[in-house]
């Protein structure tokens, strides 16, 4: 688990192009969306098709959304749940 | 002020071919929902669309096109002579055909020569016949109520008589796969309303609408456009103000300007695409007009899917049939209505006399517009004239190879400023943040309306009026390119909000909170023209940003644009001024004079020339900045003798595409040079001449050759 998080830092600033984010700025409890990262809605879903690239797991309503991608451990959880 | 009839109408769209198919499906409740059909599609089922019943034919023309040509040929059935403009929204134009071609690796530019957005209407206007300007809106999913409302608005203004409007777009891959990624689509088909909606049904078709002036009904009047408003959200790149501020503007303006009061609606046509926040936010606006009593109000998109571009128009002509037939189009698809939403749709068609219709249309970009048609009255309360703005230049600022304005003045002097706008001029503009998510053409853009302004001395701006030849290209490519490398599994729906034509003047919006009008006119190469045409026309109540842009991209350019032949240097950039509404005395003024073109093979160099005589142009003007497109220079060189031969024109030139470059927005910033140039009272030796040329209070006027024909002058 503490693996898949320190990959999904790397991943999700890589894939959202966050500037002058580092690892260490997205803690595994806070509120992934709308806090002080700047992700917004259009960052969840480009994130939903990252995980299922790299993952195979889908995502792919809003209600499902909003729960996983809560927070970093949530989305984390939700990946080592359903991974093939 | 001259009032503004519907006297033709046209319509293909997934309910039919033609007005009596559409009203035959609108009295049923029929909807034209089925799952996608028109190309093969991953996934585990194809998604539910809206497909037009267009028969394949032996063309080689995308199907936007072809579905624009059957509304237009309905629209002007039994009617004779050309029209005087032609203005069309579109936001796919050519994809269809490009995608493919794109995805098959073929290199062949002649095969792409239909992807711009403005060949949808210059096909139009080659086939009906059009005496003056082509207009193309791409607002995204109001593009064509913007259209209509464009339209209009030059009829009341006396800028024509009579005009051909509305939209169209195609079904394509972009757009199916591109909702599909932002999870718009519903799996079950648009509920719009519905309490269990999950997202709209992308769809196609087209309709036009034949606008004529006069001061009472002609003969077989359909209908009357008495009304429009337009806003920005300024928010969000994809998703409403919750609030519906922005929707609630563009429909109180509608009001407004038609002197009806809410209680006189007797019919709103919602935009109503089935999204959760669409909906939402839209159902709040109407709570906001209307209160607790609304009118009798629906979304015909369960039927007819989203169009998209073509939406505005094909909602403008059920509105139309609304108001002929009286009928109130049911809200097909919803089975139990929101609750939450505090209004409640009409569920099954009813019959009833209607004298006001309410439209609206919402975009990406929060760009929002709202149409009001009433029954064609034999009289009317007077509207109150609006008097033309003086559009007087308050900042000027380009961007060329050179870099930003001082750049490019220092290097025109000797040379050519042409190129890649290079990396320093935008980074120095703006902050990695605010441009994370945006690649090359938002980038320019915002770095422009950053330049203007802190030049300006101004708080802000309140409208946007925005030109490009050919949209974001990095983000449209990048986007076709992730799809066909996953074997259309995985697309970016980042790339995707980023891809619309509209996209930058939203960013703008939303940086700057310009909340007034946030209007884009794409395809070909006067798109500059066309926004500045607008801008005459509408106004704005407070300063506005007038700004055109083109990006470069090494793959796509070279198939879409001949312009860009191989030995040419490539070359990007654009031009920004802001305008401002205040009677201000200082500083420079910009005026179109003329907007044509010469596809349709009317005598349009004669009718320049003409307006040219009009304003003593011999002695007005101390330079001419001439664009020539390189496809066109031959008979552009023509036309350039011949003008000067019929306007006694002798003053110095300079062949501006030579010095900026010769991408679309060229002219853009042609015209911030002027603009510079005028409030220096004189032009430095190397740019028109060897000579300095003193202006001495005379100005510059600027034209467009070639296809499109266009004046402009700008005065100190």
């Amino acid at each position: 688990m503490e693996a898949l998080l320190q990959e999904l830092k790397m991943k999700i600033i890589e894939t959202l192009d966050l500037v002058d984010v580092t690892p260490d700025d997205i803690k595994e409890d806070d509120q992934l969306v709308g806090g002080d990262l700047g992700i917004d809605s259009i960052d969840v879903l480009e994130l939903v098709m990252m995980i299922e690239k790299d993952y195979g797991v889908k995502i792919d309503n809003k209600e499902l959304g909003a729960k996983v991608f809560s927070s970093l451990r949530t989305l984390a959880q939700h990946i080592k749940d359903n991974r093939a | 002020m001259t009032r503004v009839f519907i006297t033709g109408a046209g319509i293909i769209s997934p309910l039919g071919r033609g007005l009596e198919a559409t009203l035959h499906a609108l009295l049923h409740n029929v909807s034209g929902i089925a799952p996608v059909s028109l190309f093969g599609v991953s996934g585990p089922s194809p998604l539910p669309v809206g497909e037009a019943p267009l028969i394949p034919e032996e063309s080689t023309l995308p199907r936007t096109h072809l579905l624009a040509l059957a509304a237009a040929e309905e629209a002007l059935a039994g009617h004779e002579g050309p029209v005087d403009a032609v203005c069309i929204g579109t936001s796919t134009g050519g994809m269809a055909v490009t995608e493919t071609l794109l995805r098959d690796a073929v290199t062949d530019p002649s095969l792409y020569r239909h992807h711009s957005t403005g060949t949808v209407a210059a096909e139009v206007a080659q086939k009906f016949g059009c005496r003056g300007p082509l207009l193309t809106v791409s607002t995204a999913c109001s593009s064509s109520a913007v259209a209509i409302a464009m339209a209009a608005r030059m009829i009341q203004a006396c800028t024509a008589r009579m005009v051909l409007a509305g939209g169209a777009d195609s079904l394509c891959r972009l757009t199916y796969y591109g909702f599909n990624s932002l999870q718009l689509l519903d799996p079950a088909g648009a509920r719009p309303l519905d309490r269990d909606r999950r997202g709209m049904s992308v769809s196609e078709g087209a309709a036009m609408l034949l606008l004529e002036g006069g001061d009472s009904p002609p003969p077989g009047a359909l209908a009357e456009v008495t009304g429009w408003g337009l806003s920005c959200d300024a928010y969000h790149p994809a998703a409403p103000r919750p609030d519906g501020g922005g929707a609630m503007q563009a429909m109180r303006s509608a009001l407004e300007m038609a002197g009806i009061p809410p209680g006189g609606v007797d019919y709103v046509n919602l935009h109503g695409t089935g999204t959760v926040d669409n909906d939402q936010a839209e159902a709040t606006a109407v709570r906001g007009i209307f209160g607790g009593h609304h009118p009798p109000l629906s979304s015909i998109k369960g039927a007819t899917g989203h169009s998209l571009g073509a939406a505005g128009a094909i909602e403008a002509v059920a509105s139309t049939l609304a108001l002929k037939r009286g009928i109130i189009p049911a809200n097909t698809g919803c089975a139990v209505p929101d609750q939450a939403l505090g209004i409640t749709p009409v569920l099954a068609p009813v019959e009833r006399p209607l004298k006001t219709v309410l439209s609206n249309s919402f975009g990406f970009g929060g760009n929002n517009a709202a149409l009001l048609f009433c029954a064609p009255e034999e009289t009317r309360p007077p509207a109150a004239p609006v008097k033309p703005p003086v559009l007087r230049i308050i900042a000027a600022a380009c961007a060329t190879g050179a870099g930003g304005t001082e750049s490019t003045m220092a290097r025109i002097v000797s040379g050519s400023a042409a190129g890649i706008v290079p990396r320093e001029a935008l980074d120095s503009l703006l902050s990695p943040k605010e441009v994370r998510r945006l690649k090359r053409l938002p980038r320019i853009s915002l770095a422009l309306a950053q330049a203007v302004l802190q030049g300006s001395g101004t708080e802000g701006i309140f409208s946007v009026y925005y030109g490009t030849g050919w949209g974001a290209l990095s983000e449209t490519a990048d986007f076709l390119g992730k799809l066909y490398e996953s074997q259309e599994q995985f697309t970016s729906p980042t790339d995707f909000v980023g891809s619309v034509h509209n996209a930058p003047a939203g960013q703008i919006a939303i940086k700057y909170s310009a909340g007034g009008a946030n209007l884009t006119f794409t395809g070909g190469d006067h798109t500059f023209e066309q926004a500045l045409l607008a801008l005459s026309l509408f106004g704005s109540p407070g300063p506005s940003l007038l700004i055109g842009a083109d990006e470069y991209h090494e793959a796509l350019m070279p198939l879409l644009q001949e312009n860009h032949a191989a030995e040419l240097p490539p070359s990007e950039g654009g031009g920004a001024l802001i305008i401002s509404a205040a009677d201000r005395r200082q500083g420079p003024v910009i005026a179109p004079l003329y907007l044509g073109q010469t596809l349709s093979g009317t005598e349009t160099l004669e009718d320049m020339a003409l307006r040219l005589r009009e304003m003593d142009a011999a002695a007005r003007y101390g330079a001419v900045f001439a664009g020539i497109p390189r496809k066109h220079r031959e008979c552009a060189g023509r036309q350039m003798a011949e003008l000067r031969r019929m306007t006694g024109l002798s003053c110095p030139m300079m062949d501006y595409r030579e010095r900026i470059g010769e991408h679309s927005s060229a002219t853009a910033c042609a015209a911030a040079l002027a603009a510079r140039l005028c409030t220096e009272g004189s032009i430095p030796g190397g740019i028109a001449g060897d000579e300095p040329v003193p202006l001495r209070g005379r100005g510059v006027l600027l034209l467009g050759l070639g296809e499109n024909l266009s004046a402009t002058e700008i005065m100190p």
